[in-house]
């Protein structure tokens, strides 16, 4: 079942943390809603779960309406960030407690427990208590008991925070996997980036309690339309700049003296735009480059980054860059050195301010 | 409101437990606050100051309150300190000082201290035989006496509990920063500790002006404040409701400017300690350890002697209110099991009906408080704490003159009798529920309502299990505190049913100590039981939890 979200908005007292939100989340989608601390995430989920009443506007579950549904009714499954595993049953009562309260009983129970349970890695540890559990495996209970019902959407609040690297990578896969095989609606919230670009379909970027931009991985990180949304996925050079001219999809503006060309997505004419280059699409070398735009530059610092450098570069006009340099030869330019910095007008976007 | 919220169990709940509040708590409070200002000569409080005896009670009540917390505390300090700073011969009697206090009845210990050095007592009539005349232990002495020797223990519990936490390397921190040891003890210990010293030294003070076992037991000639209230209630045919309420409500207004002052001052200044690393115990060797051994061990001799004594004296032949030392029976105890059960087994119905209740309204308004919180809960949660203020005395007259007829008639009935249990006990099952539910995490009952379990369901099934063991380690001290309850249970009584502590009551006052004994033992074991068999048959931690 999809989710559509009409105009929600959702209070504390007098707080509005969230307002006028719509979103339209098809079914089998796996939607990553992406903020920094505070913006309205998690309040967001438990308005979807029920938890937090809306105070206006509309949630509805494959076009039913269950705004005033209480949670227990919405038939969700929700994976916590602290897990929230009941710590005084095994964990194959954990995994079935959603099944009896649902008023099954009996072998079917047990055999879809063990089931769900298999399917996570951890058909054998049926009799466990949590606290007997490393993190990683009360993550793979959490998510089990949060499927073994079926549910119609999966919620997921920061559901990996608690895990360390590694783990979080392999449980990422465990939760793709599933998620696909169940075909299951799915909401993840979480602040890494990276854990947002490589599990979704699509991301909802949140500021201040709307979404900024909705898109695939691809167009936030490529396309990103504003600069808050290039900064937070993907650190982003940004700096204002005025328009002089466009035309056919290219800008042509000047920065720091200096006139250059970029792509147009102002959406609209504008007198001013905010420049954003990826510090991986910025080249330096020791004489201009053939085919790119070249600003000369002087490497003001730079760190060593094993399979990257990262420079911090100063053009003219004291234009500050960051640069990040792949491939042979990554680490060949020291501080101080006088170098020109490069790039292809199509990497290099210009936004509304 | 918004119209899901009333369907969900929770908005009801809150204003049925307003409501019993309203009734039972706040009512009879203000019918003796009103019934204090009008009455046949005018308003109480003009009256009082025409009262001699009254006024005199008043007094000695806080004289006798500023003495008893003085010497409470001078026991209970020293005591905690190097019981928690070192180890000595005999240390782990004194770690059995919660338990002593929590198992004698104040009554028993009152009845001791006369079989010991009353009129008729074993020392007194040994020296008498000498020729010897010790000063009557009536009134001041025996007051000061047997209640520092219950109440220190409420000071070194909380000094015990306060040195633990102190974190010993604060102190060594000072230390080497050129600090002297003695003086870095003073100059970082103390601030660190003395809110909890404060905070029990005020408890006793309460305690002390809330008493009316020992008070009334041991005071005779001494007028004082509880006694006063118990007098004008139950004068025989002329039962004065404007000079008890006047009385009572003065208990009322100097308890609860205590606890103003309690929440004001003290729990300002309360220290966080980060981490709470405590000192090692450091061993005492030679002349000091013997000198402290010596010293504690008297200490914890005297707070267990009620024990001795009631266990010998119930076995003891009698002869009216003259002990026979020396000669046995079984008389005393046949008396108890056989002619006349009615007050022990008034007890157990009682105090275990007042328990269920009590647990029961405890875990659930207190999940009302934390989890559900809405526009009454805060008013809940500040009506439930109203009984701290209300000492035994007091409650019983409110609840005496408040159900006495009119629209909710409970006199001579078992129900008010369970009633004053409930409501004395209510603000620490309060407490201490609400500190269990602050310990589960909301997403444990979320994740539960998220699987399709309802709200109430949810709360039956996940939250109780969890809240379980404390919940029963709470029970169990509700038991052990509403059985030995004698103050408002002596008011609200009738005839036939006795508990064991009014038995005990009466007997100390007809002077039959060895029928007393008998009771009084039987009364502790009552007690002692179910704590036995929580601590060692299913593992409950009384203590942590209290
Ligand atoms: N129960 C509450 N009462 C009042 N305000 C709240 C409550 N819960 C959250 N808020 C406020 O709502 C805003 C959004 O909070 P929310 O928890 O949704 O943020 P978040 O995006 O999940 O942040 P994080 O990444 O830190 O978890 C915050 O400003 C927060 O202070
Ligand atoms: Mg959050």
């Amino acid at each position: 079942m999809g989710i559509a979200i009409s105009n929600l908005s959702v209070r504390y007292g007098a707080e509005t943390v969230i307002s006028g939100l719509s979103l339209d989340i098809p079914q089998g989608c796996f939607f990553t809603l992406l903020g920094p601390s505070g913006c309205g995430k998690t309040t967001l989920l438990r308005t979807i779960a029920g938890f937090a009443p809306a105070s206006g506007g509309q949630i509805r579950f494959g076009g039913r309406d269950v705004t005033e549904l209480p949670p227990h009714k919405r038939a969700i499954g929700m994976v916590f960030q602290d897990y929230a595993l009941f710590p005084d049953k095994t964990v194959a009562d954990n995994v079935a407690y959603g099944l009896r309260a649902r008023g099954e009983k009996g072998e079917g129970v047990e055999r879809k427990v063990k089931a769900a349970l298999e399917r996570v890695g951890l058909g054998h540890l049926l009799s466990r208590h949590p606290a007997a559990l490393s993190g990683g495996q009360r993550q793979r209970v959490a998510l089990a008991r949060a499927l073994v019902i079926k549910p119609t959407v999966l919620l997921m609040d920061e559901p990996l925070s608690n895990l360390d690297a590694k783990l979080r990578v392999q449980i990422r896969e465990t939760i793709i996997e599933l998620q696909r095989e169940a075909n299951i609606t799915t909401v993840f919230v979480t602040h890494d980036q990276e854990e947002a670009l490589s599990m979704s379909d699509l991301i909802g970027v949140m500021n201040k309690g709307k979404v900024e931009q909705l898109g695939t991985p691809q167009q936030i990180y490529a396309t990103p339309r504003t600069g808050y949304v290039a900064d937070f996925v993907g650190a982003a050079n940004r700096t204002e700049v005025a328009v002089r001219s466009t035309s056919a999809g290219i800008v042509e503006l000047e920065v720091a003296g200096s006139r250059l060309l970029a792509t147009d997505a102002l959406e609209g004419p504008a007198e001013h735009g905010i420049l954003v280059l990826r510090p991986e699409d910025l080249k330096i070398s020791s004489a201009p480059a053939a085919g790119l735009q070249s600003l000369p530059a002087i490497i003001r610092g730079r760190q060593y980054l094993g399979a990257r450098t990262s420079y911090s570069v100063e053009c003219a006009g004291g234009l500050a860059l960051n640069a990040e340099l792949h491939g042979a030869g990554h680490d060949a330019f020291l501080p101080g050195a006088s170098v020109y910095l490069g790039f292809d007008p199509a990497a290099a976007r210009v936004i509304r301010s | 409101m918004n119209p899901s919220l009333l369907r969900s169990p929770w908005p009801w709940f809150s204003a049925l437990a307003l409501a019993l509040l309203g009734v039972f708590v706040v009512y009879p409070l203000l019918y003796i606050f009103t019934a204090s200002f009008f009455g046949d000569g005018g308003s109480g409080w003009v009256q009082l100051m025409h009262d001699g005896r009254s006024l005199a009670a008043i007094c000695n009540t806080l004289v006798l309150a500023c003495v008893v917390t003085l010497c409470s505390t001078l026991i209970g300090v020293p005591l905690a300190y190097v019981s928690a700073r070192f180890r000595f011969r005999g240390k782990l009697l004194i770690t059995l000082l919660p338990l002593i206090t929590l198992v004698i009845p104040e009554v028993v210990t009152a009845q001791t201290w006369l079989m010991i050095l009353g009129n008729n007592g074993v020392i007194t009539r040994f020296l008498k035989g000498h020729g010897i005349f010790l000063p009557s232990f009536y009134g001041w002495f025996g007051l000061i006496t047997s209640m520092s020797f219950i109440y220190y223990t409420y000071v070194y519990i909380g000094t015990v509990a306060a040195i633990g936490k102190f974190d010993a390397q604060l102190e060594e921190a000072a230390q080497s920063l050129g600090t002297a040891p003695v003086r870095s003890r003073f100059h970082v210990m103390l601030p660190v500790i003395r809110p909890a010293i404060l905070a029990s030294a005020l408890l006793v003070f309460t305690m002390v002006v809330g008493n009316f076992a020992i008070s009334t037991i041991l005071g005779h000639n001494v007028p004082l404040l509880s006694v006063a209230i118990y007098q004008a209630a139950v004068a025989e045919g002329a039962s004065n409701l404007t000079m008890q309420s006047t009385l009572a409500s003065t208990s009322v207004l100097i308890v609860m400017g205590l606890l103003f002052v309690n929440r004001r001052i003290i729990a300002r200044g309360r220290y966080e300690i980060v981490q709470g690393r405590g000192a090692k115990p450091q061993p005492l060797k030679g002349g000091q350890g013997v000198v402290v051994s010596a010293a504690a061990g008297f200490v914890v001799a005297i707070s267990l002697l009620p024990l001795l004594t009631i266990a010998v004296g119930a076995f003891t032949l009698s002869r009216g209110p003259v002990m026979r030392w020396g000669e046995w029976t079984l008389d005393n105890m046949a008396r108890v099991f056989i002619t006349a059960p009615g007050p022990l087994v008034n007890s157990i119905l009682y105090a275990g009906i007042a328990t269920l209740i009590s647990v029961a309204f405890s875990t659930l308004v207190s999940y009302l408080v934390v989890k559900k919180p809405n526009l009454v809960t805060p008013l809940i949660d500040y009506v439930s704490a109203i009984p701290l203020a209300l000492s035994g005395t007091v409650l019983g007259v409110g609840l005496l003159a408040s159900f006495n007829g009119g629209f909710l008639s409970l006199t001579g009935t078992s129900t008010i009798i369970v009633l004053a249990y409930v409501i004395r006990r209510m603000p620490f099952g309060m407490r201490n529920g609400q500190a269990i539910l602050h310990n589960i995490p909301n997403s444990i009952e979320e994740a539960s309502i998220s699987l399709g379990s309802p709200p109430f369901r949810t709360f039956l099934r996940v939250v109780l299990p969890m809240m379980l063991p404390a919940v029963a380690s709470a029970a169990i001290l509700t038991w052990t505190t509403t059985v030995s309850e004698l103050s408002a249970s002596l008011l609200v009584y009738s005839g036939g049913r006795e508990t064991l502590p009014i038995q005990i009551f009466r007997l100390i006052d007809s002077g039959l100590m060895a029928y007393a004994s008998a009771y009084g033992l039987v009364l502790v074991a009552v007690i002692l039981l179910p704590v036995v068999i929580a601590t060692t048959v299913f593992k409950v931690d009384l203590f942590g939890s209290k």
